[in-house]
């Protein structure tokens, strides 16, 4: 669950990022959270990867009160969530096995359980087949079900997608959508960060706009289809 | 944490050495040329510090004595034993004196016939131990009775030691600025190579892994370099040492001055050296990596 109270964030250099946001994603609900660049997306996000504190304000994500969680226990947190971002962020240096199994392995996971868990999440996505592959071998859209693989792994309460489509085709787009969409009717909460309208209305939910740091459009809106 | 994962650490450590190759030989070579360069330096102070003890070893004091008996010089013998600065004391009588002289003067022996009684006065040879002190030491030998006059070395320990003092403090700034020089080039080698994984060190932030996790394996790696480069350093200085010391002693004429109180053998300085080679080199390739890291590890 993630919860947003009146919260306000300035940069250093006076730019007012976010404005009095208040904002609540169940337990298992899909959130399209579109705006256009500079609109306040990016720092949403850093928000609830503590990466950046606000100004004033609370947030809650996963049960974690970020006002009292320190910076240095941030892992505890991120480790609630699954990434999935625009330039797919793989370690290149790894192939798929290994990016997928590191985050178990960061968590101290036993062996057993990593050797079956990390086969099983990368079949799920559909890539049983490059188990071995590098990242720089793959497609952008076999990339990102990769990072999309990655994020499920830990099976986390949470999964936030900045901008995942941003450097895919149509097609390839609506697959990894449609992904998400399936990792969401596990259980899931889904938030999916994007400025792309039209898959936003091809697929519908709930959709949140933000414009100039502010919330001015939270509702359903249907398919189009 | 589980054996399972301190494993893994380490062998990515071992694969990010060959992944980062190129920084890993760039690592490698700036750590061995700096341990090499404080070496050979520290050898090379050692050898000049050695030449100039044995020069100050070979100091003698020459006191002549006035005509004396035998009992009064067995007495000045132990006084001259009991003093703190005097390292050996060798009785040198006239007869022996006089026997040298002749030896020195073969062709002269006619002339020695004329001499009837020896003109030559008894002696004590004595050796300093602290040439620095030996004024001191000279002023409390003036004081004893039956001494004629003493012959020493004084202008020449008086150089010795200002150069000594001087090759002190020169040996010193140069050693101390090699070691800060070899500092910072390793601690740019290192931060390079680790600035080239940041994207990678910022990933592993995002998706939860401990700060403690990042670095372990570039601690592996930084220590692997450096064991590797002490060891390689220690070999080239065993063969280089060994082969600079015969060129030197062979062909140059300033250095042969100095073999003739011999160079530092190898063998006494080796293992030492060796040993600070590698305990240095694990060191700074471990820390100096590791520390580099810190900055984006606050991601």
């Amino acid at each position: 669950m993630v919860e947003l109270r009146n919260v306000s964030v300035t940069y250093s250099n006076g730019v007012d990022a976010l404005h009095d946001v208040t904002l609540k994603i169940n337990d298992g609900e899909f959130a399209f959270v579109v705006g256009k660049s500079g609109a306040g997306k990016s720092t949403l996000i850093k928000l609830l990867l503590k990466e950046i504190s606000p100004n004033s304000g609370k947030i809650t994500v996963n049960g974690f009160d970020l006002e009292k969680l320190k910076k240095s226990k941030a892992h505890k947190l991120r480790r609630t969530i699954g990434f999935v971002f625009q330039d797919f962020k793989l370690i290149n240096t790894m192939n798929v096995y290994d990016n997928v199994a590191f985050v178990l392995r960061s968590i101290d996971a036993p062996l057993k359980y990593i050797r079956n868990r990390v086969p099983y999440v990368i079949s799920l996505v559909g890539l049983k087949d490059r188990v071995r592959s590098y990242p720089t071998e793959l497609s952008g859209g076999e990339q990102q079900r990769v990072a999309l693989a990655r994020a499920l792994v830990n099976d986390p309460q949470l999964i936030i997608a900045d901008e995942p489509t941003g450097n895919l085709d149509p097609n390839t787009s609506i697959e990894i959508i449609e992904l998400l969409k399936a990792i969401n009717n596990c259980g899931t909460t889904v938030m999916m960060v994007t400025h792309e309208h039209e898959l936003v209305r091809r697929f519908g939910g709930r959709t949140i706009n933000i414009e100039n740091g502010r919330i001015t459009f939270d509702d359903y809106i249907g398919y189009t289809e | 944490m589980k054996i399972s994962s301190m494993n893994y650490l380490f062998k990515q450590g071992m694969k990010n050495i060959w992944t980062n190759r190129i920084m890993s030989v760039a690592s490698f070579c700036v750590l061995m040329v700096s341990l090499l360069l404080v070496g050979f330096m520290m050898l090379f102070i050692a050898n000049i510090n050695q030449f100039v003890g044995g020069i100050e070893n070979k100091n003698e004091v020459v006191i002549f004595l006035e005509d004396v008996s035998e009992s009064q010089i067995a007495a000045m013998q132990n006084t001259l034993n009991d003093m703190d600065n005097v390292s050996s004391v060798v009785f040198y009588s006239k007869e022996e004196a006089l026997e040298d002289m002749k030896a020195s003067m073969e062709n002269a022996d006619d002339l020695f016939g004329y001499v009837e009684d020896n003109p030559l006065p008894d002696a004590f040879r004595i050796r300093i131990a602290d040439i620095e002190k030996i004024s001191g030491t000279l002023m409390e030998i003036n004081k004893m009775d039956g001494i004629d006059s003493i012959k020493s070395p004084t202008d020449f320990i008086n150089i010795l030691t200002g150069l000594k003092s001087f090759i002190g403090i020169i040996s010193a700034v140069v050693l101390a600025a090699l070691v800060v020089v070899s500092l910072v080039i390793i601690s740019n080698a290192s931060r390079a190579s680790v600035d080239i994984r940041k994207r990678e060190i910022a990933i592993m932030k995002l998706v939860g892994a401990t700060n403690t996790f990042i670095k372990v394996p570039f601690f592996v790696e930084g220590m692997f370099i450096g064991i590797l480069a002490g060891i390689t350093a220690a070999a080239v200085t065993a063969l280089g040492y060994s082969e600079l010391v015969k060129m030197l002693s062979q062909d140059m004429t300033l250095w042969s001055i100095m073999s003739i109180n011999g160079f530092i053998p190898l063998k006494s300085v080796i293992w030492q050296l060796s040993a600070g080679y590698l305990v240095v080199g694990t060191v700074i390739g471990a820390l100096g990596t590791v520390m580099s890291t810190r900055k984006y590890l606050k991601v």
